[in-house]
């Protein structure tokens, strides 16, 4: 592939020796634990407002329904209830991801699309008041025919999710680079094999739960548990016609988010902000697990055909893939989520040709969209257990043939092109599968079966990328305002979140580490719309490139101010002057020196006074990709790619069919440089373990009709303690020129390797391939017995 | 949930008056574990509770040579499983309460409340069928002593009446040369057995021939199943191997398991045939021991 | 009368209260709604994710699945009750140190089950911590920093390392 050289407007900063740092690339606790383990921070469903009512959805019994009347009157002569609205009172706003995507309603006006869909909405003085209210709205439907599958949805004459769909087609794209039949044509071996990712939960623990209130009739406020706020405050603007000063959200704690729901919007967020406007006071809505398990976003089943075709030492000529999704009633962030089944097709492996057609379908179904491994896991999935079956077939080692067609790392000052034009300046994944299979002593594991009675061993492995960064459509800028007290002490204002996986300790270090002081020295201010500076969010790995990016611009820039000061008290030029351990000096005359606090003191008081903030953006950000960009499939969309190998080692019990991880589990992770280890390895095997080893063995959503039939947590399985590996994390160290100290993401990468490995692993235990996930006991005993009579 | 009329007796007299006041418009609660769930989701909705869970007097682990074990219906799974007399004679019975649920529910459900609830998928009432266990219900009329095995009557529902109370869980005492073992199917610690076997084998310690056994299944029926067919094969023969291998497929074609969303009753049905065999080998090695 | 309120007088962080509560209130509620204890969250309501996970008369229970008046006469240990002033348990120190900690969102119900556990069995095997951690989901960790975290303040608590 060709090898560019790096442009001159990307030169990256200089980074450090990480033996320099003071705070990055060690431990260090997360600025927020304590509030968590006191039980002093507060989620959404903890606020509690003067005077505050409860809301409670009325929701759709069909799949598929015209509403044809809704009677409130009984509702509203109810005593304790302050306020009913219906869909119509949005007066026919649609909103959506993106602006060309505006097919939803906060409440469903004419039609409803997915079972359980919000028609209307009541705020009243206690809980069970609100749910009573909504057994007395009266609605007539007229049920109407649906589609539940790709397959129903793509049938000559199948009833129309939306009107002007045709087809059902949601999204669709066709990309083709370099020529595939001519690499088939020239291949030793080519396979075809399709595999099926199932229709999974986001997993997080806390229901999605808003509190909203308006202070007078143009000036919205909320707390709510949302991962991108900026998103939301954009569409309540949208929804109310109010300017974006005027609408303030903000962030309480977040039980997690994982790329879908608390990322945009649910019935719940609307139906609370009209229910205040109504009734004149907050209103609080909490969605149960039940809500949450059968109308919030899933990430989509997908069905992936993948043609592949290697040359006898199993180097990849040439892939062509075919995927179909569900893309539920809405678009949401489907176009995104299908793109990026191809985006990353181009790593982590060397391919000279690739082809795919992608096809996502309106069902109805509730909506699909992001979660972890967004999109790059479906087929990274049938990409890594399809790479074995044919190393099976060629008599190649898995770990021998990932490592033949491994990207290079680029030396430095070098790109990595791929045929789809992304960009690589950093690649670890070969040392991350030597590392993995070494640490896990691949090879002798590999010589010796190992069989105890009815318990079969195997060991299987998947190498993965995830994007970092995500520079993608619509407004992607963000800054920080780093403000410096006159005492010394630092606030610190980004619009990144934290949703849980720690970017707030992140962007204290990253302020901590510029300006030379302590994190105890850095307070960060949550996220207040009406404050803190835009941001995006928390999706696609953007949060410590692109938010830290910014973070460390804005502490740059205080800094300067500073040491303009300091210099001009030392009679030298000011970048002849550091600060470290909260001392100013002279780089070439230490003695030359002067306290943090001195300086800052000086700098504020001495006439005329000044105020020390630092401002910065990200620059990374601003350059957009975007959904035109889609439909070709090329060009880069990240501003950096992790990347992971992870072996897992298997228990199958071959009498049953129960398939367990054993604790030989190891995954190498290349994330640049990871800015705070211990919160990298967290990050990373949780990633692997929740989306990952549940996906390959526990979870998947079973539907009948548009119904959720598994809708709570044991009947729908998340991955607990008692079987999690205690898998061991190795960091491969890459130091990437386009991250803040050389970091990437961390973690997205594993959640598209532990499928994969695992059923490798099942594989080389029990001599079955199962593509249809998850590897459930009943699916794999069938297998098993399948095998047996055929032999 | 709907709103209801509480009482919260402490004795066994003042509740068996409510019950009997009340009868069909009642429910009892002890912890509630299996009851809240399905209060809250709406499908029960009883116009009065009637809580025991703070009669004491129902909390208790006895054991004589002679008599046996006696457990209070109020008796909590913890508490059965960290029993140092479970432990020493009926250990299986702390084996299968360490594999119920997880421990938040095994500190506050009960029992009693376990067992009332008539759950085929239910773990201890195999284990107490293969027990030869009684139980003793009450109401104001009197006591009547039934086999755990007669309780069950079909899915959900046992042999209670409105106005009686489960009392005691009664065990005799273990015969020598007897071994009990139970096993299920769970995919995850804690979950309910996809199906389960448990096994009590009786030897007679001379030419080690099987004099007498139980086999009773979970999950395979709409009760707890004693599978008296595969019983027939063991009895007055040596177990071998292959002998268990054809007990398992006896018992698996008495079953008559559920199809759900977690297994097929096909899948099921082969299961029955390891889970049997993997209970029978345990309860044997222990039935050669002592 | 259905409905009608009842006594509930019940020591919380080793408080006594007494409160008119409704037979139908969950203990959950009462700790959230009426004592304003927050710390213990409210999460699925039915008994399968257990961050509401409190510590009753020394036992770890689910309080979204028992009746508040089932309380009456006992003692219950919340998040909120586990620290000493400023002084934390060590538990929440390992916690803290280990990088336990993620969303947090689990956290409370997970920390006061583990003092549960290491109160009643103070050298816990791996197996054991492990069967303590399963009755509380978590989406984000993996685990294994959590139980691991629960080892290291075990030997703290124990004195040793």
């Amino acid at each position: 592939m060709a090898k560019k050289k790096v442009k001159k407007e990307e030169k990256p900063g200089v980074i450090l020796k990480p033996e320099e740092y003071s705070i990055i690339g060690k431990p260090f606790p997360r600025v927020d634990a304590r509030a968590k383990v006191t039980g002093e921070a507060k989620f959404a469903a903890d606020i509690e407002m003067p005077d505050m009512l409860w809301g409670a959805l009325k929701r759709s019994p069909y799949a598929h329904a015209r509403i044809l009347h809704i009677d409130t009157a009984k509702a509203e002569r109810l005593p304790g209830v302050k306020a009913v609205i219906t869909g119509k009172d949005f007066g026919g706003f649609k909103w959506g991801w993106s602006r060309e995507t505006r097919d939803e309603e906060p409440l469903a006006t004419t039609k409803v699309r997915y079972l359980y869909e919000g028609v209307a909405a009541v705020a009243a003085i206690d809980e069970d008041i609100a749910q009573e209210a909504c057994e007395l709205i009266e609605v007539e439907y007229e049920s109407l025919p649906g589609v539940f599958d790709p397959f129903e949805a793509m049938e000559e004459g199948a009833p129309l999710v939306h009107d002007d769909r045709l087809g059902n087609i949601c999204v669709e794209y066709h990309w083709d680079f370099g020529d595939v039949e001519k690499g088939f044509a020239e291949s030793y071996l080519v396979q075809e094999d399709t595999f099926h990712t199932p229709r999974m939960a986001k997993g997080y623990i806390e229901p999605p739960a808003i509190v909203a209130y308006w202070t007078d009739a143009t000036h919205l406020t909320v707390h709510a548990a949302k991962g991108s706020p900026y998103f939301s405050y954009r569409i309540l603007s949208n929804c109310f016609q109010l300017p974006l000063s005027n609408v303030r959200v903000i962030q309480p704690f977040i039980g997690s988010d994982f790329g879908g729901t608390k990322n945009d919007m649910v019935n719940g967020d609307f139906a609370a902000t009209m229910l205040a406007k109504t009734a004149g006071k907050p209103v609080k809505i909490v969605y149960t697990q039940f809500d949450e398990l059968t109308t919030c976003l899933r990430r989509h089943p997908m069905w992936v055909t993948i043609k592949t075709g290697v040359t006898q030492d199993g180097k990849l000529k040439a892939i062509q893939t075919k995927v179909i999704s569900d893309g539920g009633a809405y678009t949401r962030m489907s176009p995104l989520s299908n793109y990026l089944t191809g985006a990353c097709m181009t790593l982590p492996y060397q391919l000279p040709n690739f082809k795919t057609d992608i096809y996502c379908y309106f069902t109805n179904n509730p909506s699909s969209a992001a979660m972890r491994g967004h999109g790059v896991y479906h087929t990274r999935f049938a990409g890594d257990v399809q790479m074995d079956m044919m190393a099976e077939k060629l008599g190649i080692d898995p770990v021998e043939i990932r490592l033949r067609n491994a990207i290079k790392n680029p030396k430095p000052g070098k790109l990595y092109e791929t045929i789809s034009k992304l960009h690589l300046a950093t690649c670890g994944v070969e040392e991350c599968i030597e590392k993995a299979a070494e640490a896990i002593n691949w090879k002798e594991k590999k010589k010796k079966k190992r069989v105890e009675g009815y318990r079969a061993y195997g060991v299987g492995v998947a190498a993965g990328t995830f994007l970092s960064g995500a520079k993608l459509s619509g407004h992607n800028a963000c800054a920080a305002i780093v403000r410096i007290c006159e005492d010394g002490s630092v606030n610190l204002m980004t619009g990144a979140t934290d949703v849980g996986q720690g970017s707030d300790s992140i962007m204290c270090a990253l302020t901590a580490e510029t300006l030379g002081i302590r994190l105890e020295d850095i307070d960060l201010k949550r996220v207040d719309t009406a404050h803190t500076p835009v941001d995006p969010g928390t999706y696609g790995s953007r949060v410590t490139v692109l938010a830290g990016e910014a973070t460390v611009n804005a502490a740059k820039d205080a800094k300067r101010q500073l040491l303009e000061i300091a210099a001009k008290e030392f009679g030298v030029k000011p970048d002849e002057m550091e600060i470290k351990n909260k001392k100013a000096f002279v780089k070439t005359k230490p003695e030359m020196n002067i306290s943090w606090e001195r300086l800052v003191r000086m700098a504020c008081y001495t006439t005329p006074g000044m105020v020390v903030i630092g401002k910065g953006q990200s620059t990374r950000g601003i350059s957009v990709y975007g959904l035109t960009d889609f439909s070709s499939g090329t060009g880069d969309f990240g501003t950096n790619y992790s990347f992971t190998a992870q072996i897992q080692e298997v228990e199958v019990d071959m009498e049953t069919g129960l398939v367990r991880c054993t604790d030989n589990s190891v995954i190498a992770h290349d994330c640049g440089f990871p800015l705070n280890p211990p919160a990298v390895d967290t990050q990373v095997v949780g990633g692997a373990y929740h989306p990952g080893v549940g996906a390959a063995l526990y979870c998947e959503f079973k539907m009948d009709k548009g119904l959720t039939v598994n809708p709570n947590l044991v009947d729908y399985k998340l991955p607990r303690a008692y079987e999690a590996p205690m898998t061991e994390v190795i960091h491969v160290i890459t130091n990437d020129p386009f991250g803040p100290f050389g970091a990437k993401e961390a973690s997205e990468g594993s959640t598209c390797t532990a499928a994969p490995a695992v059923i490798n692993a099942l594989h080389d235990a029990a001599a079955i391939w199962i593509k249809e996930l998850p590897a459930k006991p009943e699916k794999v005993y069938w297998a098993l017995k399948e095998k047996r009579n055929n032999k | 949930m709907k709103d209801f009329e509480y009482f919260a007796p402490k004795t066994v007299e003042e509740s068996l008056s409510f019950l009997s006041q009340y009868k069909e418009e009642s429910k009892i609660i002890a912890g509630g574990q299996s009851m809240l769930v399905i209060m809250r989701q709406g499908l029960l909705a009883p116009e009065n509770v009637v809580d025991i869970k703070g009669i004491t007097a129902l909390d208790y682990i006895t054991y004589d040579e002679k008599e046996g074990l006696r457990i209070g219906a109020l008796t909590t799974h913890r508490a059965i499983e960290k029993s140092p007399i479970i432990q020493k004679h009926f250990g299986v019975l702390s084996e299968m309460e360490r594999n119920l649920a997880t421990i938040q529910t095994r500190n506050w459900g009960t029992i009693g409340g376990n067992l009332c609830h008539g759950d085929p998928a239910g773990d201890p009432a195999p284990v107490l069928i293969a027990l030869d266990a009684k139980l003793k219900l009450k109401s104001l009329s009197g006591e009547r002593i039934i086999t755990m095995e007669e309780f069950s009557k079909d899915l959900l529902e046992v042999d209670l009446k409105p106005d009686e109370m489960l009392i005691e869980i009664q065990v005799p005492a273990k015969r020598p040369h007897t071994g009990i073992a139970q096993e299920k199917l769970m995919v995850m610690q804690g979950d309910a057995g996809i199906v389960g076997a448990a096994v009590s084998i009786t030897l007679k310690p001379e030419d080690g021939i099987c004099e007498d056994t139980r086999v009773v299944l979970s999950n395979a029926a709409s009760v707890p199943l004693r599978v008296r067919e595969a019983e027939k094969r063991l009895i007055g023969k040596v177990i071998s191997s292959h002998l268990l291998a054809e007990v398992g497929e006896v018992a698996s074609a008495e079953a008559d398991p559920p199809s759900d969303l977690h297994a097929s009753a096909e899948y099921r049905r082969e299961m029955v045939k390891v889970f049997v065999k993997r209970a029978a080998a345990k309860a044997l090695e222990r039935a050669k021991i002592g | 009368m259905k409905g009608e309120p009842k006594e509930l007088r019940f020591t919380v962080n080793g408080k006594l209260y007494e409160l008119q509560v409704k037979p139908k209130a969950l203990l959950s509620d009462v700790l959230r709604k009426d004592l304003k204890l927050t710390g213990t969250k409210r999460g699925c309501l039915e008994s399968t994710c257990g961050v509401c996970t409190v510590i009753l008369d020394g036992k770890a229970v689910r309080s979204c699945s028992i009746l508040a008046l089932q309380a009456n006469g006992h003692q219950v240990t919340t998040i909120e009750g586990l620290a000493q002033g400023d002084k934390l348990h060590p538990i929440q120190e390992a916690f803290i140190n280990h990088g336990a900690v993620e969303c947090g969102f689990c956290i409370p119900g997970r920390v006061m089950m583990a003092k549960a556990l290491l109160d009643e069995n103070p050298d816990p095997s791996r197996e054991e911590v492990r069967l303590a951690m399963q009755g509380i989901l978590c989406a984000d960790s993996g685990y294994v920093k959590q139980i691991e975290a629960v080892e290291i303040a075990a030997g703290k608590m124990r004195g040793g390392e």
